[in-house]
């Protein structure tokens, strides 16, 4: 019988900080791996255990992928202290994806809290990579400061083809590749003409999710057309041990991303 | 089959290598225990206030052992359990084996751990669970319904059926006219073939339907599914049974359907070696929840005991349509303040 939990073992290709809390780490993919938004994979660390990390990498990339971890408990601490050629195990992808392919019909608004813009940069890649295909796209991102951006070295690109606008909530005055105004997401909504009837990808902590999704109301949006990412603790990854239960369903097989009209309803869903 | 011929199938299964665990009676409790001599074994109405689930979902088990970054899989040595008899299961257990069979369906340990157990069920329910809310009654046709290897119909000493009577006692008039004491079902090859091989084949098979009725979804989990998904009653979960609950988790030991889980690892104490373990959860527990940077999303008491109701009452309903609880009462037999799974049933 398969085994769930079995991970392959890769070796770690490069190791990049990535703002000054995070590093990106990039992993020889194992056989068929394939990358979508809002995926993850369980990372193995015998003696440590596993951890859930989204995905983040371009999905037209085929041998490599990458991750982008911040230090936060035993495993990514284990992970950060690991060298370039050192293995790790991964298994999975798993979860529900972001439906990218909506934005080749509709417009896409894209907002991201702080490590939210990870789990959408696969989506934000994809258009990249095929910008004719898509309609218009806006990312708002919020982080908390200057240090805290990730993928800086994204923006010059990013700029020439998607509404890019970034605020900080506490600005250190330092210089940044793109000008940030200044306060939480929700406020890039008082100043930003939004593109006509897009449909919104979240991805942030769950007070972002409260306040944005009470602006998206405002502006009409129909919960259909919010879809967000919930993070929750994970043990299988196979909907199993019940760590990730939301209402009925599991964040790890039927999530991370679900439609705002599939949540509404469940009480403690953000 | 009568009850002298029961005990020489045990002493049978023993000799072929099984251990066989079965109810006992101890001061104060009922608790599953190994058999050393298959005479002395009974059929007692009071289940073990532990189930079978440590035997099919053991408290604790290893997945993996590792070396440095490699993970090998342990799955028979892992299971240092010779093939085991699981003697007399009642109904009400034997729902939560089929809960358990769909929940750990691809799962390779529980499944090895299945093929190398027998389930020999029995039919009898004590009191105290057919009067509760759910009036849990023996009748043979749930039997197609239930998953088991060999099933004991146990027969009235009387013509007129009295489920609770004793089976120790002598000669006994059957209702099926065999003038034994048990009826003998089977549901699988492997509790036919041991039966067969014991010399025994006046059984009758029953072949599994799966564990919903004909009639359609069991009433009782539409019931609690509908009123627990659409009402959160705050005088429930705040100000009575949250307010009470001091978050032991005894009811998820003691329940035979509660099998959340944690994975964790155990490194040997010297070397670069250690195992990957899974190991019993709860959802009572402070860090059930928690992610990484410390945020809980089960934050209060309320909150993890309304999870604990709304996983066996909705979720696995949802998941698979049948009830995630069997109305064993276990829970509230353990619970230090009294909380009565029947009676929050009924104020939902």
């Amino acid at each position: 019988m398969h085994n769930p939990y079995q991970t392959t073992t890769v070796k770690i290709l490069k190791i990049e900080d990535e703002g000054s809390r995070s590093k990106l780490f990039t992993l020889e993919a194992p056989r068929d791996f394939t990358v979508r938004s809002g995926q993850f994979v369980e990372i193995s660390l015998p003696g440590y255990g596993e951890a859930p990390i989204s995905l983040c990498s371009d999905p037209s990339v085929k041998n490599k992928f990458e991750l982008c971890v911040r230090k936060a408990g035993m495993v990514t601490g284990a992970l950060h202290a690991l060298k370039v050629g050192d293995k790790v195990g991964v298994r999975g992808p798993y979860g529900r994806p972001f439906p990218a392919e909506i934005g080749k019909q509709r417009n896409l608004l894209l907002v991201a809290g702080g490590l939210g813009l990870e789990p959408l940069r696969p989506a934000i890649w994809e258009i990249m990579k095929n910008r004719e295909q898509y309609k218009k796209v806006q990312i708002f991102y919020g982080a908390c400061d200057e240090n805290d951006l990730l993928f800086t070295k994204d923006y010059d690109e990013l700029k020439k083809k998607i509404d890019l606008h970034i605020t900080l909530d506490k600005p250190k005055g330092l210089q940044t590749p793109v000008a940030c105004g200044t306060g939480v997401v929700t406020t890039l909504f008082d100043h930003v003409k939004l593109y006509e009837n897009p449909v919104a990808f979240l991805c942030g902590p769950p007070v972002m999710y409260k306040f944005v999704i009470k602006k998206l109301k405002e502006l009409a949006f129909l919960d259909s057309d919010i879809y967000l990412s919930l993070e929750r603790r994970m043990h299988c990854g196979v909907g199993v041990c019940n760590h990730c239960a939301v209402g009925s369903f599991f964040v790890c097989q039927d999530g991370p991303v679900f439609s705002w009209a599939e949540l509404k309803d469940i009480k403690g869903a953000i | 089959m009568t009850h002298a011929e029961l005990q020489k199938f045990i002493a049978f299964l023993m000799k072929r290598g099984w251990t066989v665990f079965a109810p006992e009676k101890r001061p104060g409790e009922v608790v599953y225990a190994e058999v050393q001599d298959a005479a002395k074994v009974k059929l007692i109405s009071e289940p073990p206030l532990h189930s079978f689930k440590r035997f099919l979902v053991p408290p604790e088990e290893t997945l993996f052992e590792y070396e440095k970054d490699k993970l090998n899989e342990v799955r028979d040595a892992g299971i240092k359990i010779p093939k085991q008899v699981i003697f007399g299961i009642n109904p009400v257990d034997l729902k939560a084996i089929v809960m358990l069979n769909q929940i750990f369906e691809r799962d390779p340990w529980y499944q090895e751990r299945m093929r190398r157990t027998l389930i020999i069920g029995q039919s009898l329910i004590p009191a105290d669970v057919e009067h509760n809310i759910f009036q849990i009654k023996y009748e043979e046709d749930i039997l197609e319904h239930l998953q088991f290897d060999i099933f004991l119909e146990v027969q009235p000493l009387t013509p007129a059926r009295n489920a609770s009577a004793s089976v120790a006692g002598g000669p006994t008039l059957s209702p099926k006219g065999r003038g034994a004491e048990y009826f003998v079902y089977t549901g699988s090859e492997e509790g036919q073939s041991s039966l067969e091989d014991f010399g025994y084949e006046d059984y009758e098979h029953i072949a599994f339907a799966g564990p919903i009725r004909e009639e359609g979804f069991d009433p009782m989990m539409v019931k609690y599914r509908d009123a627990l998904r659409k009402t959160y009653k705050k005088e429930i979960w705040e100000n009575d049974i949250g307010a009470r609950c001091i978050e032991c988790g005894k009811c998820t030991l003691i329940c035979p359907t509660c099998f959340c889980f944690d994975m964790k690892d155990q490194p040997d104490l010297v070397g670069d070696g250690g195992v990957r373990k899974r190991a019993w959860s709860a959802c009572f527990y402070n860090d059930f929840s928690e992610v990484a940077g410390g945020h809980k999303f089960l934050k209060t008491t309320a909150e993890r005991i309304h999870f604990w109701y709304y996983h066996k009452f909705v979720r696995i309903p949802d998941q698979i349509q049948i009830m995630g609880c069997v109305g064993c009462g276990r829970c509230a037999k353990v619970c230090p303040v009294n909380i009565n799974i029947f009676k929050v049933l009924a104020a939902l």
